[in-house]
Parts: C-alpha cells; structure tokens; sequence
C-alpha cells in the first residue's frame, strides 16, 4: 500500500511567508494546498506544485469547501490584512478578515474533521503597548492598532478553541520578520528598495515616519520552521517566535545604505504625514520556549537580512524590474485555481 | 436644547433601565431595534413609551451611519449584544460579528459622522474568565473563556484604541453580573427566581441547573446603568469597574430565593450535566474603588434584597399569567 502523502493548507499563500512556508512543506513531501481568493493574482514565488483552491475568510461556506475539498492534516493560517497603518482607515474590514476569519476557520475545522491541526500565525502587535521591555507568552495583551486587536480576538479565539473544543490549534507569535520578498509597503522593504534607487540615480530621497521606532527583525525563512515545528508537537502552545534584539529604524538605514555605499542622513525626509495614530514603541520577543521545545534558532542576522534585501533590490533593477509607478519586482501571472 | 442619546440593546435588561434613567435625567432618547417587526418592541413601547425606536442593526455599518445622522446623539451607548455565554458557543461566529464587530461598526460610524459624539462601551467581567488576580481591576489581564468572553474583549481594545488613536471620548464599562426582575429567562438568577415562583404555587416541582459552585459578584442593574451615565459625564475619558465587591455562589442564591417563600431547595433542584459550559470560568469579583473615588458611584440594593425583589416580581407575574390563563380557559 503507498504511503499517503502528507496533506497542508495555507490561507494567505500569496503573502511573504506563504511562499516560503509552501517550500518548507513540500520540501518535507507534503501535497500543499493553498487558499487564494477568487481572482487573486498569484505571484511567480508561489511553488508551481502548491495546488490552488479558492475561498475568503470572510465566507465560511468557502472556508468548509475548501477544508472538504483539500482534506488537510495541518492548515496554516496566514492570510490576513496584514497593514497596520491600513488598519487605521480600514477597521471593520481588517476585524473581519483576520479576526473573526479565525473563528469561520476553526468552526470549519470543528465541523469538517476536528482531528485538523491549526497553525495561526499570531503576531508581536498583539503587545502593542506592553509595559514589559521582553515580551514571552504569558505576557498580557494590550494591542494599539485595529490591526493588533484583531490579532488579538484571533489569538485568544484560537486559546479557546484549543480548552473548550479540544482542537490542536495552536499560534506562533511571530515578530517582524522579513525577506527579499517582503511586500514594498513595508518599512524594510521600502528603505531596502530606496537604497537601490538612490544608488541608481533614480530617486533622491526617502520619506519615513517616526525613525525611532525599534523592532525585533528576523528572517522569514526562519519563521515558518517555527509554523511547521508548532503542528508537529504532542499538544498544541503558543511560542513566541523572535530574535531577541531589537534595533533601531535608523540602524536599519544605516545597514541598508551603507550597502551602497552611500550615508542615508543625505537622503532620509521624517514626514510627519507618515506617523501613525498610535504605535507600540519597542516590541522585542523572549523565544525560550520555542527554542526549547521547538529546536528553533533564527539562522540569520538583522544586518544580514538587510544587506540580502539590499542587494536582492539591487539585481531586480539590473533586470529592469522596480519601475517607480510599480514597484512589485515579481511579474505577477494568473494561475487558475483548481 | 435637551440632550440626546442613543442606545443599542435597547430592548434588553439594561436598556430599558437606562432609558429611564436617562428620561428622568431630561434627556431626549433613542433606541435602536433591529429586525423586520420585532416582537420585542411593544415590551419596550409599554415599558418606556417617551423611547424614540429607529432601525438599524449593528450588522450593518451603512445602517449606523444612517441612525446618527438622523438622531443626532450626544451620547451613544452600545448594549447591543448577544450577551448569553451558553449561547455563543453555539453562535460563535454571530457572537464575533455583533458583540465584537458591532462595537467597531459604531466607533467608525462615530468617527465618520460626528466624533464629537461620547461613547459607551458595555464591557464584561466574562472578559477576566480564568482570573490572574482577586478581586479584578481595570488592570487585570483578559483571559476570557467564551466566544462571549473574547468578543467583549475585543470591543473594550478597539474602544481604548478609538480613544488613543481619535482622540474621541469612548469609554469602556467592565460591569459584573447585574440582574433585576427584568432579567432575561435564560439566566441563572431569573431561571432561579422564576422556578422559585413556579414551584412555590405548584405549577412545577423541579429546576434543573449546571455548576452550583459558580462564584458571582452579582448587583442590581437599576444601580449599574447610573454608571454608564456618569462616566460619559466626566472630563476626560476612562475605563472603570462597577461592581458591588462580594461574591455568592449559586448556592447561596439558591437559599435566599427558596428561603424567601419558605422552601429548602435541596428538595427540587437537580443537577443537570447539559448546563454546565464547555470551559467555564472562577471566581469573578469586581473592585469597583476606581468607579467609587472618581464617579462617586456605589450601589444602592444588597443581593439579598436583589433576590427578593426577583422572587416577589416573579410570584406576581407567575401568579397573575395563571390568572390570565384560568380566565381565558372559562371564557365561552
């Protein structure tokens, strides 16, 4: 009799983390199936053998055919509105999507196959303003974003599930974490892009907002092994998935231009447009238990992710990708689901 | 001019306690109802007459926006809820999108209308669930053990956040149990004081129940909508506890309310395992010295007379619906 191949799903496919998740799973010989929504564009980094299937979190109907039709052992939830400067502008919609889209999720499992493993990909903005300057898993959540209050009911949703329902889910609280593939409207991505351009010619300046904003920053490949290790333990946990140090929006400037050469004072604009109504101020992850428990370690350091971001910008401008009106390297394809 | 005021939930316990407070205080009030025809706005029209009702549902944002700009509040408070635990297991996804969702619908539709507009929030102790600390406090942290529990906690953040980030006057009020004989039947005080009714005029002689053991700070809700009112009256915003600071069980209230007309409940309750929740929660008891030092606010009915009022409302409604029910059994 063949052995059957392992079955995953994961929600936000076509995100940063999807991607490298979608390689980590069929590298250890799952069939990966990924939720996109209907006429989504899927980016040329989603690995041509994940199987597409379409669904919205705000539509549990889809969400159980979805569950039926791709018969998982382990979904990995990840699709969110993940701006959370957005989130400002945007808050029932974000509530909706990646807060009570966890609930829709897990009522879906409990209903389709409550033996399902869940993986929610909870995030640091949950602490948003903790008075605690190391943050692990027991401490209080005090989000300060529509987008971290929705994590938040997301988190505290999936707990419950896992006391009062028995269902293995379980969270990894994952810290920034970025990547080449980070999307451009993010900070990192945004200076890493800047550089480049500025080191072309082709731009002059950048314009950020609050520049002393300090952020516990890893690697993203680091942090779905962390996703992936959470499902294959005897229970279901929360682990908080981060470096351990922070550093410093202008530390990150300092990295990224000092890549190219160049002194990032010559060119950074503090827009005050670009402050947010409320920001946590420092948010550095305590990971013990995941190291620990989980054998996890981040493979790679805060100036290294930089410096490969940087110089992963740089080739996609020799390539004549990051045209000004579009700055998305990746040409964008339409794939059917099915 | 009189002052104005919307309230959501109008047709629960609160809501019309609240508006007849707020009448008695001069104000000009709004209730919003939902549904095509609903059954429960006679019960509100009897009860609070002067009540203006306008439709809108906390399910639809546009339907807000709508009912601020034709009421034009000064204060709104959202009661609006499904506010029974036992229920929100079984509609957890409904319990997200009204108990938790709802709130944000209606701080937006204030932002967006008029953020002027000062806001209440009804906040829950079910939000504490497995308590890190006794008695709990503005500041003990949330470990809520139901969708219930979960919602609320996301409509106390997303109101603090609306605060911090706008700037707007939005308040969160973390009320322990409050009851009254208006209390709905799917309660455990009411459930009790209207078996206790029941039993005492031999119309039943059992009454089935879950965890005896359940330990509540239990208040009478005519004293806790008076807060809702006096922290929307303050200078600046903030978030308090009301509580009364003592804790009973269920058993405590069974010998109060049996006691009251003369029976031993240990002869007609029974333990039935189907009402007991799935995860269900500890101890809950409010500090309130926050609500007492900057409201002034303390309560006014002690538990043991909150339980005789409940059995006295309910041996008079027991009482006059089998009346009601003999004279039209004679009628030709």
């Amino acid at each position: 009799m063949p052995a059957t191949r392992r079955r995953a799903l994961v929600t936000g496919v076509t995100g940063q983390d999807g991607p490298y998740l979608s390689e980590l799973l069929l590298g250890e010989g799952y069939d990966v199936f990924g939720m996109v929504m209907p006429g989504e564009v899927v980016p040329a980094e989603v690995p041509p053998a994940v199987h597409l299937l379409e669904g919205r979190l705000t539509d549990g109907a889809s969400l159980q055919a979805a569950l039926t039709a791709a018969r998982p052992a382990e979904v990995y939830n990840l699709a969110a509105a993940t701006s959370v400067a957005d989130s400002f502008e945007d808050a029932v919609n974000v509530a909706d999507v990646t807060g009570v889209g966890v609930l829709r999720l897990l009522e879906a499992v409990r209903h389709v196959d409550p033996s399902i493993r869940l993986l929610q990909a909870s995030s640091a903005e949950i602490f948003g303003g903790a008075p605690t300057s190391l943050q692990d898993e027991s401490t209080p959540l005090c989000p300060v974003s529509p987008y971290g209050v929705a994590k938040a009911f997301a988190h505290q949703t999936v707990q419950l599930y896992r006391r009062s329902h028995r269902i293995y889910a379980a969270t990894t609280i994952l810290y920034n974490h970025e990547s080449p593939r980070r999307g451009p409207g993010f900070v990192t991505r945004k200076v890493s892009i800047a550089a480049a351009r500025i080191a072309r010619g082709m731009e002059r300046e950048l314009r950020l907002g609050n520049l002393d904003v300090e952020r516990d920053w890893g690697y993203a490949p680091d942090y779905v092994r962390a996703m992936h290790r959470a499902l294959q333990q005897k229970g279901p946990d929360d682990y908080v998935v981060a470096t351990g140090e922070t550093h410093t929006l202008r530390e990150l400037l300092d990295i990224a231009f000092a890549a190219v050469g160049l002194d990032w004072r010559q060119h950074v604009v503090s827009d005050p447009a670009l402050l947010r109504p409320t920001e946590p101020v420092r948010l550095c992850g305590d990971a013990s238990r995941a190291r620990s428990r989980l054998g996890w370690a981040p493979t790679r350091g805060f100036a290294d992710v930089i410096r490969e971001m940087v110089a992963a910008d740089l080739d996609r401008l020799n390539q004549g990708g990051l045209a000004p009106a579009s700055p998305d390297p990746a040409a964008p394809r339409q794939r059917a689901p099915g | 001019m009189s002052r104005s005021a919307l309230i959501t939930g109008i047709t629960g316990q609160d809501g019309g306690y609240l508006a007849e407070h707020l009448l008695s205080q001069g104000y000009e009030v709004h209730g919003l109802i939902r549904g095509q025809n609903n059954p429960r706005a006679a019960i509100v029209r009897q009860l609070v007459p002067e009540v203006h009702l306008i439709e809108g549902d906390l399910h639809d944002q546009s339907s807000l926006i709508g009912v601020l700009e034709a009421t034009h509040p000064d204060e709104v408070y959202n009661l609006g809820a499904i506010s029974f635990v036992a229920l929100s297991f079984k509609q957890a996804i409904n319990t997200g999108e009204i108990t938790g969702l709802g709130v944000t619908r209606m701080l937006d539709s204030i932002r967006l209308v008029n953020p002027a507009i000062r806001f209440y929030q009804a906040s829950s102790s079910e939000m504490f669930g497995k308590v890190r600390e006794t008695p709990q406090t503005e500041l003990t942290p949330f470990h809520p053990r139901s969708p219930y529990g979960v919602a609320k906690v996301y409509g106390h953040h997303i109101t603090v956040n609306y605060r911090e980030s706008y700037g707007m006057f939005a308040v969160s009020g973390i009320l322990f149990n409050h009851e009254s004989p208006r209390r709905g039947h799917e309660f455990v005080t009411r459930k009790i004081t209207d078996g206790v009714a029941r039993i005492k005029l031999g119309l039943e002689s059992e009454l089935r129940l879950g965890n005896l053991d359940a330990q509540r700070d239990w208040g009478f809700a005519g004293d806790y909508v008076r807060a809702m009112h006096l922290m929307l009256q303050q200078d600046e915003p903030d978030d308090f506890v009301v509580a009364t600071g003592q804790t009973h069980s269920v058993r405590d209230l069974l010998e109060l309310a049996f006691g009251h007309v003369g029976l031993r409940w240990e002869d007609h309750v029974v333990v039935d395992d189907r009402y007991l929740r799935p995860a269900d929660v500890a101890t809950l008891v409010g500090d309130a010295a926050k609500a007492r030092r900057v409201l002034g606010w303390g309560p006014t009915v002690s538990f043991t007379e909150l339980v005789a009022m409940m059995v006295e409302a309910d041996l008079r409604a027991v009482s006059s619906s089998r009346a009601a029910t003999a004279a039209s059994a004679a009628a030709p």
